[in-house]
């Protein structure tokens, strides 16, 4: 099966936190601009992909039932942050299987409404019998996403000596391209000082190195290429992709290997198997003009850039000093501000921020000619979208 | 009164939470490449064999990574705030994470030795953690 899939439409709610709105009202605010954006109808969405469910996002069910549709593909995962790029990618697929015409990927959150699932007593998810995703273990006190993030990032600044002082660099980057951009929630710049002197939350994170806890909704639609063709916006081609990384030597937020949980404490750097998504289109990693990544926490941004080879093991902390990750940089990241700055909708602000840089609409932030840009994540999974323009 | 979220105990758990009431560390250990692992499971992660058994642990490993916690996400943890987190690489090889108890405020550190000591919670719950070997 030929991989020809294209995003032809985006939409999203207002991003905020204490929205009063429901879930599904936010996701039908998404919905009929991502319609409207793309120049298509209700009638023409037959697919649905959900990244997250219930309790903080909303079932298919309900947005077939509650928008009128008449759906005959859907995916959705379970409730976790990590599966933004699977519920793309699955979109992607069902459109080029045929199971599909257009999908609709549908991320609607209200974090702030339930954000006691989030840690802490209603974190029941997090105290399974062999112990959180995210290396949870609430009998001893360690609950939420950031605890393991914590535990990653600690034993990665005793191995490779990085500092906090680095890692301010990748919050305030991003805090300095929300500055740029309407829709974000944190647009006051943040300094290295307000950074050092802000409160520890889990050691080594400090308050900015953890995202918003934010609420809002984003729609992407999803259709084959050769369909986007007569659709009203330039198509963005998904051009290639690669899967979550999983098994004994991985953790959600950690290098491969570091020594979380059950790595085996052998650090590798990236791998070719780490890079495939670059093998299966023929783009080089130098073609790529912006990283766009799931920023819960800035060590993630770390980690990701490693994953991925544009540095090596160890090096990110270095590597994204003196711009060199912000717009005008040599690898700008999150260029809207991300789940840190611009708001958490799981990453879908990103994709849609990336939407926009390749059609050439990001305003103030636009990297200029915009033409193949990465989504990759430290857990290893990668959508390469390009301009549509075809490349040999 | 709020109470401490308690470990969930199912089947392939309870061996590890029975011994930890004996105050007796138990590993699952592979019979056939005699690797153990964490979290317990029903087959060896490394080769794949069903033929698993409880092997009791020397107790002693080494800090692989470690954490403070300064919110108080737990309302029956805010008492404790600043507490510790540590993962403890275990000599078997093996990785779990706990308490360091008697740090009288220090921080820990990445490669200290420590040993297991039991906390008898209450009649049905003993939890395992950790202090600095000498």
């Amino acid at each position: 099966m030929k991989l020809d899939a294209a995003i032809v439409g985006i939409g999203h709610s207002s991003f905020g936190r204490g929205l009063p709105d429901s879930q599904l009202s936010l996701a039908a605010t998404a919905f009929k601009n991502a319609l409207a954006d793309a120049g298509i109808e209700r009638r023409d969405v037959d697919g649905l992909s959900i990244h997250l469910g219930w309790p903080i996002g909303v079932d298919y069910d309900r947005v077939a039932e509650g928008f009128g549709l008449e759906i005959r593909y859907v995916n959705q995962a379970w409730l976790h942050g990590r599966f933004v790029t699977n519920a793309l990618q699955h979109a992607a697929l069902a459109v080029c299987a045929g199971l599909a015409d257009v999908v609709a990927c549908v991320t609607a959150i209200s974090f702030t409404r339930e954000r006691g699932f989030l840690g802490g007593p209603g974190d029941v998810e997090g105290n399974r019998e062999e112990g959180g995703t995210h290396g949870e273990a609430p009998p001893y006190g360690l609950t939420a996403p950031a605890g393991g993030a914590a535990l990653a990032m600690q034993r990665y600044m005793h191995v490779y000596k990085a500092t906090s002082e680095q890692l301010a660099a990748v919050p305030m980057t991003l805090r300095r391209h929300a500055t740029l951009n309407p829709r974000a929630i944190m647009k006051t710049p943040l300094t290295l000082e307000a950074h050092q002197n802000a409160r520890m939350v889990v050691d080594p994170l400090r308050l900015f190195d953890c995202c918003l806890i934010s609420d809002g909704a984003v729609v992407v639609l999803v259709a084959r290429a050769d369909r986007a063709k007569n659709m009203r916006q330039k198509p963005i081609r998904i051009t290639g992709m690669q899967g979550v990384r999983s098994g004994r030597d991985e953790f959600i937020f950690a290098p491969r290997g570091l020594g979380i949980n059950q790595q085996s404490g052998r650090v590798s750097a990236s791998r070719s198997i780490d890079r495939e998504v670059f093998a299966k289109t023929g783009i080089e990693r130098g073609d790529v003009q912006g990283f766009y990544t799931y920023d819960a926490f800035s060590p993630l941004v770390l980690f990701a850039l490693e994953r991925f080879g544009y540095c090596g093991a160890g090096e990110a902390a270095s590597w994204v000093q003196g711009g060199r990750i912000a717009l005008g940089g040599e690898l700008p990241v999150n260029t809207s501000g991300g789940l840190l700055s611009e708001a958490h909708v799981g990453g879908w602000n990103s994709i849609c921020e990336m939407v926009r840089q390749l059609r050439g609409t990001a305003g103030p932030s636009q990297i200029a000619d915009a033409a193949v840009l990465q989504w990759g994540t430290a857990w290893g999974d990668s959508v390469i979208l390009t301009a549509g323009v075809e490349r040999h | 009164m709020t109470h401490r979220p308690r470990p969930r105990i199912g089947p392939d758990n309870a061996p590890f939470w029975e011994g930890c009431r004996r105050h007796t560390l138990v590993l699952p250990t592979c019979s056939e490449c005699g690797k153990a692992h964490l979290p317990p499971g029903p087959v060896c992660p490394y080769c794949f064999s069903d033929r698993i058994t409880w092997r009791r642990a020397t107790g002693q490993g080494h800090i692989s990574t470690w954490t403070i916690v300064h919110k108080a996400w737990f309302p029956a943890f805010t008492d404790d705030i600043p507490y510790n987190v540590v993962q403890v690489k275990l000599d078997e090889g093996p990785q779990l994470t706990s308490n360091l108890v008697g740090l009288s405020g220090r921080t820990p550190e990445i490669g200290q030795r420590v040993e297991v000591v039991f906390d008898d919670v209450d009649d049905t719950l003993t939890l395992h953690r950790f202090r600095v070997l000498a």
